[in-house]
């Protein structure tokens, strides 16, 4: 009788170990940012509801006229103190029913306005807590190209975890239900780092991909430059955006967008379900001027906006169709409704926010994974596990203060330092409180943060808006819910104590 | 589609992710007899992705589809949690993954290990997606955006790779040989 040699399968024991170090060296590289990135992510979803939640006050419409938008736009250039180089209206929608004009002058300064249905503006926009969130987890606030570059690398990081995550999980099938909770702290935090890894795969790819691919364009644009058009970016840039019009310096008066809504509404006369998502007006002061407007087609494509650019004299120089799209320009008009979860309306944005939060839990959990082996293996790192809750606990509760500092005030900059004087004082208190402490720290003063968030955003700005009160309403929910696992924790906490 | 309409197309989403996941699981818990339970649940599942395309959008269908089917997973597996005692036992150790690989400490091998999982990784990422756009056929847009893809794709491959592989001046060949392959196949043939 021969004796059959059983193979190893695949992936081979070894192959899993020696994945399984470089999956734990990446994680651990990685984690602090993958964190930060995943959970400002899962809350920027709500970017639209956070911009109504920060201008309650402000008109709602459907549409707005013409009129009122040249009547605008005029206030608004007036307003400039000196030339103005673009103008952007973005037009109301379902998500955010008001318009804005964002008035961008020579000298770098930019001012967004908001008007209502008369074209009469109101104000300028608050968006202090929604420019802090959104410009947090697209560039950590760090200068723009370095700070984007390096979210693009947590990105591939992340893509690259997912990849050697699913190789090092031998038992992806044989654990694929498995949620063992309680027990053995490290059975449990692998079953839900697991499980959330797996069963959300589609959307962890999606997300990773699509924001390291936008995080990278800059550094992808440049090699493509440099390599086959010599280092001229402009010309990689030109193959996706609508030509300029020719340079004519010479002044002339603002130009008027009555004629050109005229000209649009007659070429997408056959749409039923068309809609002026934005337009930009680029040198409205000079002879040169341009409008480019970007009309939704009412289609189910993802990537469904026409564009039409019109010059000074009206005449249509540039006209590009949805329907038309290769399927480049499908990939890129889907990247960023994709990476933010903006193609499905309320509930896939609530679902986006729940397995962004899973996301950043996979990288929470993959460390507590990690110091748990250490802990099991008579290694412990007592400094690490401090410094580690400090940073779990620490920017739920650095995010809120900073949300509740925006109700006062609209610079980002002060924003800015409450989120950092948090985080920091947190790690401080390292020094001095145990992990389970500072954990209970950050939860309870989480919740009550956004409990007081909630109730002082309603005296303070009011309640103009409904989606406000959602929004109020569902940050003293997750307040209420992190008190209520803080208190189970004190009770298990009192029954250990009257056992021993 | 009005928002009612859509709800409603989610709503029958996850009326048939919740019974394939819960189909799934029923074939994953039982010890005969999983084969019927599994194929159904596969199909099931198959199906919730696919009939949105024709509904919702070809892209935007699909994609609708599988975040609420990873959505309702989690319902599912959440539903079936068990709780163990507060003492860890011998048995719960089955359930935990391999201890990962030692590795004896080398600053040179780390170095040139983290190198190649950064820095180098990237150039030869971004050469091989720049290759990509260069030669591939197709429209302009269509190549860059897939060469695109291919470099986050390629960059996160190659760290997982040379964070494993303990042949260390292999993987160093073949990135460096991929890098000066994609940039010279570009730069040979220019962007038409």
């Amino acid at each position: 009788m021969t004796k059959m040699k059983k193979r190893a399968g695949f992936p081979s024991p070894d192959l899993v170990r020696a994945v399984l170090k470089g999956h734990s060296g990446l994680g651990l590289a990685f984690a602090a940012i993958l964190y930060l990135v995943c959970l400002t992510g899962a809350i920027a979803v709500f970017a639209n509801e956070f911009q109504r939640w920060e201008n309650p006050g402000a008109e709602r419409m459907e549409t707005i006229s013409a009129n009122a938008v040249q009547a605008a736009y005029r206030t608004a250039m007036d307003r400039a103190d000196g030339p103005v180089e673009h103008v952007l209206i973005v037009m109301p929608s379902e998500d955010r029913p008001w318009p804005t004009l964002r008035v961008d002058a020579e000298d770098g300064t930019r001012t967004t306005w908001i008007a209502d249905s008369a074209g009469r503006i109101t104000g300028e926009i608050r968006e202090g807590w929604t420019k802090f969130l959104t410009r947090l987890h697209i560039n950590l606030h760090l200068p723009q190209s370095w700070g984007i570059f390096i979210v693009g690398l947590a990105g591939v990081a992340l893509l690259s975890s997912l990849i050697s995550g699913l190789l090092a999980h031998p038992r992806i099938f044989r654990d694929a239900f498995h949620l063992r909770l309680g027990g053995s702290r490290r059975l449990q935090e692998a079953d839900l780092h697991n499980r959330i890894g797996v069963w959300a795969l589609p959307f962890h790819l999606t997300a990773s991909l699509t924001g390291a691919l936008l995080g990278l364009s800059t550094v992808i644009i440049g090699a493509i430059g440099f390599a086959v058009f010599n280092g001229d970016t402009d010309k990689v840039y030109a193959i996706f955006v609508a030509p300029h019009p020719a340079e004519d310096a010479r002044p002339a008066p603002p130009l008027d967008l009555r004629s050109l809504f005229s000209k649009v509404a007659e070429r997408t006369s056959a749409q039923t379900s068309k809609r002026i998502d934005y337009l930009i007006v680029e040198h409205p002061m000079e002879q040169g001027a341009a409008a480019l407007f970007e009309v939704e087609d009412g289609s189910s494509r993802l990537a469904s906006a026409d564009s039409y650019a019109f010059d000074r004299t009206g005449k249509l120089y540039y006209e590009h169709k949805a329907a038309d799209n290769n399927v480049g320009q499908q990939i890129l008009g889907s990247l960023g409704l994709l990476h933010f979860g903006w193609f499905g309306g309320g509930a896939i944005r609530i679902a986006y926010g729940l397995l962004g939060i899973g996301l950043a839990y996979l990288a929470a959990g993959g460390v507590n994974i990690w110091l748990a082996r250490r802990r099991d293996k008579g290694q412990p790192a007592p400094g690490l596990e401090r410094v580690w809750a400090a940073t779990v606990w620490g920017q739920p509760l650095a995010l809120t203060c900073a949300a509740l500092a925006a109700l006062f005030t609209s610079s980002v900059a002060l924003l800015i330092w409450t989120w950092a004087a948090v985080s920091i004082a947190l790690l401080g208190a390292t020094a001095l409180l145990p992990p389970a402490m500072l954990s209970r720290v950050g939860r309870a003063g989480t919740g009550l943060l956004l409990i007081t968030v909630a109730a002082a955003h309603l005296v303070v700005m009011g309640t103009g808006d409904s989606v406000t009160l959602i929004v109020d309403g569902a940050l003293g929910m997750i307040g209420l819910g992190l008190l209520a696992t803080f208190g189970s924790q004190i009770s298990v906490f009192r029954r250990t104590l009257k056992a021993a | 589609m009005t928002g009612a309409e859509l709800l409603g197309a989610m709503v029958v989403i996850l009326g048939g992710a919740v019974p394939g996941t819960w189909m799934l699981r029923r074939a994953w818990s039982l010890k005969a007899g999983k084969a019927p339970w599994r194929w159904a649940g596969l199909t099931l599942l198959s199906f919730s992705i696919l009939w949105p395309a024709w509904l919702l959008g070809e892209a935007r269908g699909p994609f609708i589809a599988v975040t609420l089917l990873s959505v309702a997973a989690f319902g599912v597996i959440a539903s079936g949690y068990t709780l163990r005692p507060a003492k860890a036992s011998r048995a719960a150790r089955e359930g935990l993954a391999p201890e990962p690989a030692e590795r004896a400490p080398s600053v040179w091998r780390t170095t040139l290990r983290w190198s190649l999982a950064g820095p180098i990784g990237m150039v030869a990422a971004v050469a091989l997606g720049v290759s990509y756009a260069v030669w591939a056929p197709g429209e302009p847009q269509t190549r860059l955006l897939i060469g695109g893809l291919i470099v986050p794709v390629a960059w996160g491959g190659a760290m997982a790779w040379t964070l494993a592989d303990s042949r260390i001046l292999r993987a160093t060949a073949v990135l460096v040989g991929t890098a000066i392959a994609g940039f010279g196949a570009a730069m040979l043939r220019g962007f038409a």
